[in-house]
């Protein structure tokens, strides 16, 4: 009895130190580049570094602004962000609603072309999208953004995977209540996914989120411009200003930390929800 | 197909067209003392570029001979100074000419990633672009840039840059961009360093030289610094400086013959005789010691003294040049690190392309131009017409009098060509892993140099020469 506790107690002294390394390690880069955008340039490039924050903040920001519109370019990616996750989430558990629960000719052939989508790289595709986007007038702008990628592989494999689990007895009996084909999928599906929407708007959005080369290619004018975009524009040949980009990315993951907070819960869940099978 | 532009693009040229064509009537339709005579293109050339981009494919012909006609708006491409540099030339372009010039910058790598996908996908790269002359063959080999020799020729401004940028732009008969900015080489040195330790610049001729004055420094100060992550960069002005070239004329891999041994051997005598640093370049702890002046020397190139104005305002007026060190007594001094050019993409339609070009010719084929951008911006003039101006012989402060700007137009004047290929990068990932090997001790020079030529005929599939 004893011993076992004293094995747990062990155990758990072990965990708590691997995992507090851990957060150290991910959390040290961080730190930094909050530190480092609360410094002038000239302190930033001092040797050793200088750990704690300066008060330059504003003034780099203040320059970061004058440069490149940066608070309208997060903008633009929340809003791009967030437009795409709804649509895309709202498309793909349809789709991963009729993967799993309906019978029709060519499913799985079908699925399995969508599957093998998965392995074309972005860039392989940024020529062909800029041609179409560019033949049919649309680049420069966020639909031509949001659009290709709305039917996301991930997200509807993700939705297939999931919505297995929901008892076709259960559907089979709303339909004899009288539910339409459309209310089984917004009433009752939907809802029982709650966790792994959550899990697959963290997904999209943050795939929205780092799409780089795409909408460098599509994008002219730098009122557009996605946070990615903007931030390559920091990057100069010589003189890179690492003050203005550190206050930039610090910026930058505010709304996703903000995402993240509110999601956390659902989306460990939705995770793991899938790999249990009865 | 390259007319087939879209209907943006046709929009907006259109508009630009309009713009332009509005103040031109404004200005009262008189008296334009435009040289070309072009006073009416800014209506012609909006409305010709309209019909093109709703998909009328003739729409460029359309307006006639073309060789002559000019756009009344283009747009140009650049990063950091040098996108800053086309807005300097822009203006005083536009105030000269009936025409818009806008100038879009970009970060470095997003330019090349955005325009090398406009140029392949064969629509919507700008009608200007600048080039890198390191990247000269790898976009020429795309077959993707418009040939300019006509356009060179008809100005006759070959003979007037220094004849060692050429070949990165050019192919036997077609070349395909104008030169901008070179950068000559030379050794940034720590006056107060050397002086401190009683070494002798003017005793430094060869890299023997260099290794005996080295010997003067105290144990925590270094001679100069070898960057692990660029030697490749090190490697490839002093291969230049010696007149060869990473690939024979019929294409075989050339990069482990004598002097390329010669490189790696005096590489690894400096560092084992404990005199070079091995900092990664641009890193803090590189600046910070040449800042502290625990390095004192520091080869590099012309625009390299922009940059220690800017980071190191504190070392001013301790700074000094001279021309990088032989390899053996009366050797060649000169070569070139860096440096970029204008280019047109072969998509361009004929009256964009030809405002572009004399767009470029008046960027950087004029001296007051050229100037006007080195002295605002630092980029080392390509045009040799301009190194009579007496800018060139100002004794500069940051230089304790020194009129280092004289040294590096004479460096200039002695560039050797140099080829680069598409397969620069294959040379540079070899070199700088060998060379790495090399200082470590795990391989002797001669070792290292072949195995990195062996590297880059298996990834090339080229012959070793």
């Amino acid at each position: 009895m004893r011993e076992q506790r004293r094995k747990d107690a062990v155990w758990r002294f072990l965990t708590y130190t691997f995992v507090l390394t851990a957060t150290v390690v991910m959390l040290v880069p961080l730190y930094w580049m909050v530190v480092a955008a609360s410094l002038p340039q000239e302190l930033f490039i001092e040797f050793p570094p200088r750990l704690y924050p300066g008060t330059s903040f504003f003034e780099n920001f203040t320059a970061l602004q004058e440069r490149a519109n940066f608070v309208r370019s997060i903008g633009n990616s929340v809003f791009i962000a967030v437009v795409y996750t709804v649509i895309s989430i709202l498309l793909c558990s349809m789709a991963g609603f009729a993967f799993a629960k309906y019978e029709f000719r060519f499913k799985e052939p079908i699925f399995y072309v969508i599957l093998a989508t998965l392995v074309l790289p972005i860039q392989l595709l940024v020529i062909p999208l800029f041609l179409m986007m560019s033949q049919i007038g649309w680049t420069d702008t966020f639909r031509a953004i949001i659009l290709p990628w709305l039917a996301n592989p991930i997200g509807i494999f993700l939705m297939r995977q999931n919505m297995q689990s929901i008892p076709d007895a259960l559907l089979e009996s709303a339909r004899m209540d009288g539910a339409t084909e459309f209310q089984l999928f917004y009433r009752i599906a939907l809802p029982a996914m709650r966790s792994s929407v959550a899990a697959l708007a963290i997904i999209l959005f943050l795939f929205q989120w780092d799409l780089f080369l795409y909408p460098l290619v599509i994008l002219e004018d730098a009122a557009n411009y996605t946070i990615p975009v903007a931030l390559a524009g920091l990057e100069g040949t010589q003189r890179v200003y690492y003050d203005q980009i550190m206050v930039a990315t610090s910026l930058a993951i505010i709304p996703l930390a903000i995402l993240f907070l509110f999601l956390q819960k659902q989306f460990v869940s939705g995770i793991l929800a899938g790999s249990l099978k009865e | 197909m390259p007319h087939n532009t879209n209907s943006m693009y046709g929009r907006r040229r259109v508009l630009g067209g309009l713009i332009t064509a509005g103040t031109f009537a404004a200005a009262g339709c008189i008296g334009t003392d435009d040289p070309d005579g072009n006073g009416g293109n800014g209506n012609g050339d909006g409305n010709g570029n309209g019909g093109n981009g709703d998909g009328n494919g003739n729409g460029g012909n359309g307006d006639g001979n073309g060789g002559t006609e000019m756009a009344g708006s283009i747009e140009g491409w650049g990063w950091d100074v040098a996108a800053r540099s086309l807005q300097l030339t822009a203006e005083a372009y536009e105030e000269e000419h009936d025409a818009s010039v806008t100038v879009e910058e970009f970060g470095r790598s997003a330019m090349k990633d955005d325009l090398q996908t406009r140029l392949a996908s064969g629509s919507g790269a700008p009608d200007v672009a600048m080039l890198e002359m390191v990247d000269g063959h790898s976009y020429i080999d795309t077959e993707s840039l418009a040939d300019l020799s006509g356009h060179i020729e008809d100005a006759d401004v070959y003979d007037d840059f220094v004849p060692g940028v050429w070949e990165a732009l050019s192919t036997e008969d077609a070349i395909y961009a104008l030169p901008w900015d070179i950068g000559p080489t030379a050794v940034y040195y720590r006056r107060d360093v050397y002086d401190e330790h009683g070494l002798d610049v003017d005793s430094i001729e060869t890299w023997d030289d260099v290794l005996e004055e080295g010997q003067k420094l105290p144990d925590d100060v270094y001679m100069l610094n070898l960057p692990p992550g660029d030697l490749a960069g090190v490697w490839r002005y002093q291969f230049r400086q010696l007149g060869n070239n990473p690939f024979t004329d019929d294409g075989a891999v050339n990069i482990h013959d004598e002097d390329s041994v010669t490189i790696a051997r005096t590489m690894k005598e400096l560092y084992d005789a404990d005199i070079a640093s091995m900092l990664e370049g641009w890193s803090s702890a590189w600046f910070g010691a040449y800042e502290s002046g625990e390095i004192a020397s520091l080869p590099s190139a012309a625009w390299m003294e922009g940059t220690l104005r800017a980071e190191l305002p504190d070392t001013a007026g301790d700074w000094g040049v001279y021309k990088i060190p032989a390899f053996e007594s009366g050797g060649p001094r000169a070569s070139n690190w860096g440096g970029s050019s204008l280019m047109i993409p072969a998509q361009i339609e004929e009256p964009e392309r030809n405002r572009g070009w004399d767009y470029i010719q008046w960027s950087l084929a004029t001296e007051e131009m050229q100037m006007l951008m080195f002295d605002e911006f630092g980029l080392f003039p390509a045009l040799e017409t301009t190194y009579d101006n007496e800018a060139f012989d100002e004794e500069l402060d940051f230089f304790g009098g020194q009129a280092a700007r004289r040294l590096f137009a004479d460096v200039a004047q002695e560039i050797p060509d140099y080829r680069f290929s598409v397969d620069t990068p294959e040379v540079s990932d070899a070199i700088n892993t060998e060379f790495e090997r090399m200082l470590r001790d795990d391989i002797d020079p001669e070792e290292a140099v072949m195995a990195a030529a062996e590297t880059v005929a298996d990834r090339t599939d080229r012959e070793l020469a």
